[in-house]
């Protein structure tokens, strides 16, 4: 209610800004009075250094409290040189010398000396004049203005806590509280605060939970047991309380560190402890970092310590409505979707989305405009969409997409209307009817008789026009980054279906993808009209004084300790750059997208650099989830190219940099591995095992989860197919056709139908495999996807090969128009079919004679079997070493036939008997 | 339940030390039921009984069963001996110290006592500490409120005294009232468990000091808390859990134990003003008002609970009445945060809702916590269009008490009126948790959801139907069942909803566009079903109205007894005469 509030002078005099007016007088002394004090200053340097540390104290956002006076001498002395003591001295006696009402008085009027008049023309040689318009200038007419509002109440307490603010700092010693500690019982209700608020118990026995019941579900299977780091980082928080209460038991001079501690943590519930918000400014930027943080490292992120922060600050700033706002973002990412729900309803009753930077709005503007709800709805979309609940999402944004209509708030359609889009791609949806009620106006109003692919493209088009139109340009960029997105995978129809038929050739564009790839990386030279100074101005100033803490130890550091070891990994603060945070993300994605599209397409080369562009450049501004999207595209491409063992090494590493908390990518891509070389090593129960971990990471709700349900439903029938039980293999990869035909995942639809092609294949029934190579052929000409095309002809080369001799020639041509693409492009297992395939055709052409030319041969099943041992394939290696036995054989070189046929028989073994081989990799944890 | 006689005893004592205390308001609810105890006529003078001349006439109207005079078997009250005074007649210093107190001078009454150390010595310096510091709190909360809203001023006596109140209690030298203000102390600062202990030591060992209860009442916040109290079963424990219930909204259950009461305190004013609470929060309107106007007949400067009585009133559109409520609590206390409601609330009913607001506010002023003035506030910048204010006010009311569902209902009530009836739902969803038994919310539920943006008529009808059955007063909810059942296409459903609607219409006693709608549907329905009997009745009585209905239903007729004679009458027309 704004209007019970009392008018809002959102700037109020602090013990500490009085500190910092004391400084700001010594780095610009006042002409006319003379001061006790010399000119302290040695170097221009050292005067300029002071001057940027009053710059970043005035600016900077790292807490959401002002520093006390100890914290702050320590800095000085940091900064001070030679003057170090002097400085704080000077500063602390000042302080104490403030012992009555009119020294106050007496100071502020001082204070105006510093500042240059408006008719300042005559300015005396080496004076320092501080311009009134400066930064500093600004603070300090501030803390004047401030400082001549106050009743007198109000002065009387401005001493008060002066007071208090010199005595702590002179008694900022082991004992500071002691005298609390000494009543017992009084202790023993202070601990059961402290547990109340800090101990994780909830999540802590909810995760113990997940872990039993994992551990009882797979008993033998353990491998893929992480207690992700996060967890680790909670269990230290717990021990960090146990430890304390030991402490008390012992009762020993320990104390002091406990003191510390508490101070820390309950600074806010302690009533003489002078504790001040920083200025409204200072905190919103705060919130901000924050909020950025959160989003970058989600669930990694501290939650309960943030939460203990943002309750003592509703608690001293009660009309700070900003808090629930992170509140809300805090649950969101720790995914409790009850809390993060009435937070963000508290948030827009309170604010009406009307809340910005140093705006407080005036009684009456509130009372006349509608407020901007059609945000809150915006939001609400967005967070169930979060929580993989695409049906309230879409009524939600609906709705928002109506409000803002009425309210005609077009910058908020243009980002409903990209949200619109960005579910609808995100999320399988099958049929319009089902899941769009009749009120879906936006979709509705195009026409039903639209597939929902071509209602998502019009979607895309109007809302990337909009956002044209609305100088948006960050929307502009993830608009065209959808758009790449779609181009990727859709083929456009046209949309009228009637009017002369345009001979139209139904493929997927590359052309276009690259287009609104590039386009969308314009964006780094035009962000400048959209970003706002304040931010990267906080930001840069929190940068240089934490360079300055580094050593000591401030709450941000703690904070970063209490998340474990892991920690290190993130720099919460980077380097600062001029570049905003969000800029960078869009761009980052750009490229990410760019590998994936390479990946797509079937260019190995350009999909690793690109995603090693990503890695190395964008890492920092990015979410976590994403830099682990980046690194898994790049142990996939190890793994593929190099062997398991390589990828397994890279993958430890990775494990160690991010949490793997379920569902993680990186969870993902460690069973997607192990299940490849489970089947490869022949352990089919493992695969078997590991697959079906897969499938339960997935969402049971319908259109949700899409990539992951037909990555382990692929995976499932590949098992399957390899422990040669065809007719359920290919009942599951049928299945799977269907799911991804009704949500339209043409891309998939190519995989699948080749792996039903290769089910025919091994199962001896070549005839029926040919329509399904043909037709996965065919997926794959639309939709440009080379390297796949390439890997169906060999399929279909192996086919025709299995079909008998007279069509080893028709094989033959296959095969070899194929290989520049796999010999290019292809991993080491496709690169090993080929060769296989290579051989085969020229040993069943009748007309080809091995006596005459053996290296023809030979050579393609060496480099087979070189490859191969790699991998550790040893199916596909005992076939190389049998064929080159055979070769051998012919050609009457007894010793090399027996050599091929001892590595024949080992792979065969290896493949009887998995169960002997103790790999280390599988054990890795 | 123990005799009044010893009732009366123990009351008496007791006012006598609590306000020996400085305890008033303790004092003052204890001398309010030791007048409220019956007397014996044989006794007294009729001077005696004129103040509770009057109250009878409700207790007649009002006792639906006897269970007042005929105590449960098995209670046996423990009496708890009465406490002795340590010192028989108080010292100079004590009376000195008292007077100061009495003066509003804590700060000095602490200061005279700080060498004393009786129980009671203690107990009152402690006492006035704690007052001062809540004096100074009050005073910094006004001066100190920072740019962002209230400022974290505290009582800076808490430390202290708490640490002293445990010392006391750790040596077992502190009396019940020391206890009493030890567990204030602790709730204060946010102990609420070891509050909880050390209040139901208090009254235990002293149970006639109400301000304990109060206190102990506010920590129990779930009926599992309060089921794990030990209490001893004195007396004053059924006022307490009468009180405890209505706070869970255990309402039937607190009026019960209320009446109970009754049989004792048969002229308690304060027992009287639970029971029309917990009747209000029924919705027993016509009770309350009666009861209200029996009070303020025997209680005429009564201001406590009479906002209540202005929301009857208000409900009950009682132009006169309301005004002439708010003209007596003007006249008595203007700067009470009931007053303002009051007169905040006349002026919604006239429809000045600009005034109103003005009242509301300043009621919010008296009291920051005051919860009906935010709910009522709200619905007034409902009344006004501003919808934004509106929203802050009812969340305010939600943050204050979760448990509001008047606030939450209308939140949603001022989101579906800015055209968000999804996001409406959600407040409506709270509302509805909090209040299940209240057609009134399912009812609104139902009509957000069939708005043309939602159109989610499935959720609508499961949202009627538990308004129809949870007594729907205006009956509503069936008709909009069946209208809603037609609109699907579900006639056999449409039809028994119908007919229920008009049942209860009969019932009632009420005609309108509903009953021909009712009738109309009936009639045809059962023409198609083939039932033409009841179909002709629905029709004949259709015929009863004017307007178009009439002749739709003379064409039914018409058609029916075609039908009916079918080829009979063919053949009879065709036959010669």
């Amino acid at each position: 209610m704004a209007a019970m509030l009392k008018p809002p002078g959102n700037f109020s005099v602090t013990p500490h800004k009085v500190s910092v007016c004391i400084v700001l007088q010594i780095y610009a002394p006042p002409a006319q009075i003379t001061l006790p004090f010399p000119f302290p200053f040695s170097s221009i340097a050292q005067h300029n250094r002071l001057g940027m540390f009053l710059l970043a104290l005035t600016k900077s956002c790292d807490d959401i409290f002002e520093p006390k006076l100890d914290e702050l001498i320590t800095q000085l002395r940091e900064i001070g040189g030679e003057l170090d003591h002097w400085l704080s001295d000077h500063l602390t006696c000042r302080l104490s010398s403030l012992s009555s009402p009119d020294d106050l008085f007496n100071f502020f009027s001082d204070l105006r000396g510093i500042l240059a008049g408006p008719d300042s023309g005559v300015v005396v040689d080496d004076q320092i004049i501080l311009d009134s318009n400066s930064n500093l200038g600004v603070f300090l007419r501030r803390c004047i203005l401030a400082f001549n509002l106050l009743s007198f109440e109000g002065v009387c307490h401005l001493l008060t806590n002066i007071g208090t603010y010199c005595k702590e700092a002179l008694s900022s010693c082991p004992t500071y509280e002691l005298p609390h500690l000494d009543d017992s019982s009084n202790e023993v209700e202070a601990l059961l605060v402290y547990e109340n608020m800090d101990l994780e118990n909830f999540v802590f026995d909810k995760v113990t939970e997940e872990t039993e019941a994992r551990k009882m579900a797979s008993e033998k299977v353990s491998f893929h047991i992480h207690a992700p780091k996060a967890l680790f980082g909670l269990i230290e928080d717990i021990e960090v309380s146990a430890e304390l209460k030991f402490k008390h038991r012992e009762k020993t001079g320990e104390a002091s560190s406990f003191a510390h501690h508490m101070k820390d943590t309950l600074r806010g519930i302690d009533p003489n402890g002078g504790i001040f918000l920083r200025t409204n400014w200072q905190i919103q930027g705060y919130l901000c970092e924050q909020a950025d943080a959160i989003e970058k490292h989600s669930c990694s992120f501290p939650l309960n310590a943030f939460e203990s922060i943002l309750r003592q600050l509703q608690k001293l700033a009660p009309e700070l409505h900003r808090v629930h706002f992170l509140r809300y973002l805090n649950n969101l990412y720790h995914n409790d979707y009850p809390a993060s729900l009435e937070n963000l309803h508290c948030y827009f009753d309170y604010s009406a989305g009307a809340e910005g930077f140093d705006f407080v709005q005036p009684t009456s503007s509130a009372s006349n405009s509608f407020g901007r709800y059609e945000i809150a709805l915006l939001c609400l979309g967005m967070m169930h969409f979060h929580f993989g609940h695409p049906k309230q999402a879409l009524e939600v944004l609906t709705e928002a997409v109506r409000v803002s209509q009425q309210q005609s708030n077009d910058t908020c359609l243009a980002y409903t209307l990209a949200a619109i889009c960005n579910l609808l791609s995100a999320i399988g949806i099958s049929s319009t009817t089902e899941i769009l009620g009749s009120s879906y106006g936006p979709v509705t109003s195009i026409g039903t008789s639209l597939s929902i692919q071509q209602q998502l493209f019009v979607l895309l088009r109007r809302s990337l026009k909009r956002a044209d139109g609305l100088k948006l340009k960050r929307l502009v960029a993830s608009n065209r980054l959808a758009m790449a997105k779609f181009g990727l995978t859709h083929v456009q129809r046209p949309l009228l279906s009637f009017g002369p038929k345009a001979s139209m050739k139904l493929k997927t564009c590359p052309v276009n993808v690259c287009k609104e790839l590039r386009l969308s990386s314009h964006l780094i030279s035009e962000f400048s009209t959209e970003s706002s100074i304040m931010i990267t101005d906080g930001v840069f100033s929190t940068a240089w004084l934490k360079n300055l803490q580094k050593p000591m130890g401030s709450l941000v550091l703690s904070l970063e300790n209490a998340s474990g070891a892991n920690s290190n990994a993130f720099h919460f603060c980077a380097q600062p750059n001029s570049i905003p945070g969000s800029v960078l993300q869009l761009l980052g994605s750009s490229y990410l997208l760019r590998a994936t599209a390479w990946e797509i397409y079937g260019s190995a080369p350009l999909a690793r650099i690109n995603a090693l562009v990503y890695a190395t450049c964008f890492s920092n501004a990015s979410s976590s989830a994403d830099v682990a999207l980046a690194y898994t595209k790049l142990i996939q491409h190890l793994a593929v190219f190099k062997g398991h063992r390589e990828a397994f090494a890279a993958l430890k590493l990775v494990e160690e940099k991010f949490c793997s908390i379920s569902k993680s990518r990186i969870l993902l891509l460690k069973l997607q591995l192990l299940h490849e070389r489970a089947l490869h090593l022949g352990h089919l129960k493992l695969a078997q095992q590991v697959c079906d971990e897969l499938g339960v990471l997935a969402s049971s709700v319908t259109g949700v989860d899409m990539e992951l349900k037909t990555e382990a439903s692929l995976r499932h029938a590949r098992t399957l197919l390899a422990a040669n039980q065809f007719g359920q293999a290919a009942a599951v990869a049928h299945s799977l056709f269907c799911m991804c035909y009704k949500f339209n995942l043409q891309v998939e639809n190519a995989t699948v139908l080749l792996l039903l092609a290769e089910i025919h294949k091994k199962s001896g029934n070549a005839v029926l495999g040919l329509p399904y190579a043909l037709a996965s052929l065919s997926f794959c000409q639309s939709f440009n996807l080379d390297l796949l095309k390439a890997s169906a002809t060999l399929t279909l080369a192996e086919l025709w090969l299995s079909l008998g001799s007279n069509h080893a020639e028709r094989a033959s041509i296959l095969v070899q128009g194929a290989l520049p693409m796999i010999l290019g492009h292809g991993g080491l297992e496709l690169r090993s079919r080929a060769y296989i395939a290579e051989a085969k055709c020229y040993l069943s052409n009748p007309s080809f004679s091995v006596f005459e030319n053996s290296e023809v041969v030979l050579d393609p099943l060496r480099q087979a079997t070189e490859e191969l041992e790699i991998l550790e394939y040893h199916e596909l290696a005992a076939e190389a070493f049998y064929l080159i036995a055979m070769v051998f054989d012919k050609l009457g070189q007894l010793e090399e036939r027996e050599e091929a046929a001892a590595s024949f028989m080992k792979h065969v073994k290896a493949l009887e008997n998995p169960q002997n081989e103790q790999d280390p990799l599988f054990n890795i944890h | 339940m123990s005799s009044k006689d010893s009732c009366r005893n123990e009351l008496r004592f007791a006012i006598r030390q609590l306000s020996d205390r400085c305890l008033y308001s303790a004092a003052k609810w204890a001398a309010e039921q030791l007048v409220g105890i019956e007397q014996d006529p044989a006794k007294f003078t009729p001077s005696h009984t004129r103040f509770q001349r009057g109250s009878s006439s409700i207790r007649r109207r009002f006792r639906t069963n006897e269970i007042a005079s005929t105590p449960t078997a098995g209670v046996s009250y423990v009496s708890t001996p009465v406490l002795e005074e340590d010192e028989a007649v108080d010292g100079d210093f004590y009376l000195l110290a008292k007077s100061y107190f009495d003066c509003r001078e804590y700060r000095r009454t602490a200061h005279v006592l700080r060498d004393q150390t009786g129980k009671k010595a203690v107990f009152l310096r402690c006492y006035a500490l704690y007052l001062a510091g809540e004096k100074r709190k009050e005073e910094e909360m006004i001066e100190l409120e920072g740019p962002l809203g209230k400022s974290d001023a505290v009582n800076h006596e808490l430390v202290s005294l708490e640490r002293e109140l445990s010392t006391l209690r750790k040596n077992g030298t502190v009396d019940p009232f020391g206890l009493y203000l030890y567990g204030l102390v602790l709730k204060e600062k946010g102990s609420e468990n070891l509050a909880r202990t050390v209040l139901v030591e208090s009254v235990n060992s002293y149970p006639w000091n109400w301000n304990a209860w109060t206190e102990l009442q506010s920590l129990c916040t779930t009926i599992d808390i309060l089921n794990s109290l030990n209490l001893n079963n004195h007396w004053m424990k059924d006022f307490f859990l009468a009180s405890v219930y209505q706070e869970l909204r255990m309402h039937n259950e607190s009026l019960g134990k209320y009446e109970y009461l009754q049989g004792t305190f048969s002229f308690s004013n304060y027992i009287q003003a639970q029971i029309a609470k917990a009747q209000y929060s029924l919705r027993e309107f016509e009770q309350v008002e009666i009861i209200f106007d029996e009070l303020l007949r025997n209680d005429p400067y009564r201001v406590e609970d009479m906002d209540m009585y202005s929301n009857v009133l208000y409900a009950k559109e009682c132009f006169s009445a309301l005004s002439y409520l708010a003209h007596r609590v003007f006249l008595t206390d203007k700067y009470r945060p009931e007053s303002c409601c009051i007169i905040g609330n006349y002026y919604s009913l006239k429809g000045q809702h600009e005034k109103s607001v003005v009242y509301f506010r300043r009621a919010l002023k008296l009291n920051k916590n005051y919860l009906s003035a935010w709910t009522l506030m709200g619905h007034e910048y409902v009344e006004m269009k501003n919808t934004p204010a509106a929203v802050d006010a009812y969340r305010r009311a939600v943050d204050i008490n979760p448990c509001d569902y008047r606030a939450w209902y209308g939140l949603g009530q001022a989101y579906e009126m800015m055209f968000m009836p999804y996001y409406a739902l959600h407040y409506f969803r709270k509302s509805v948790f909090l209040q299940p038994n209240d057609s009134r919310l399912w009812i609104a539920m139902a009509q957000c959801y069939e708005t043309d943006q939602l159109q989610m008529l499935e959720d609508a009808i499961k949202c009627y139907k538990r308004a129809a059955n949870c007594n729907d007063t205006e009956a509503i909810a069936l008709h909009q069942l069946a209208k809603l059942s037609k609109e699907l296409k579900r006639s056999e459903e449409a039809a028994f909803y119908y007919k229920k609607d008009l049942e209860r219409m009969e019932a009632e006693e009420r005609e309108g566009p509903n009953m021909v709608e009712a009738l109309l549907f009936l009639a045809t329905y059962y023409k198609s079903q083939k039932r033409f009997e009841e179909a002709e009745i629905y029709c004949t009585r259709l015929l009863d109205y004017t307007g178009p209905e009439k002749e739709t239903a003379k064409s039914l007729l018409r058609g029916m007894r075609k039908a009916q004679s079918g080829f009979p009458s063919m053949d009879i027309e065709h036959l010669p005469p």
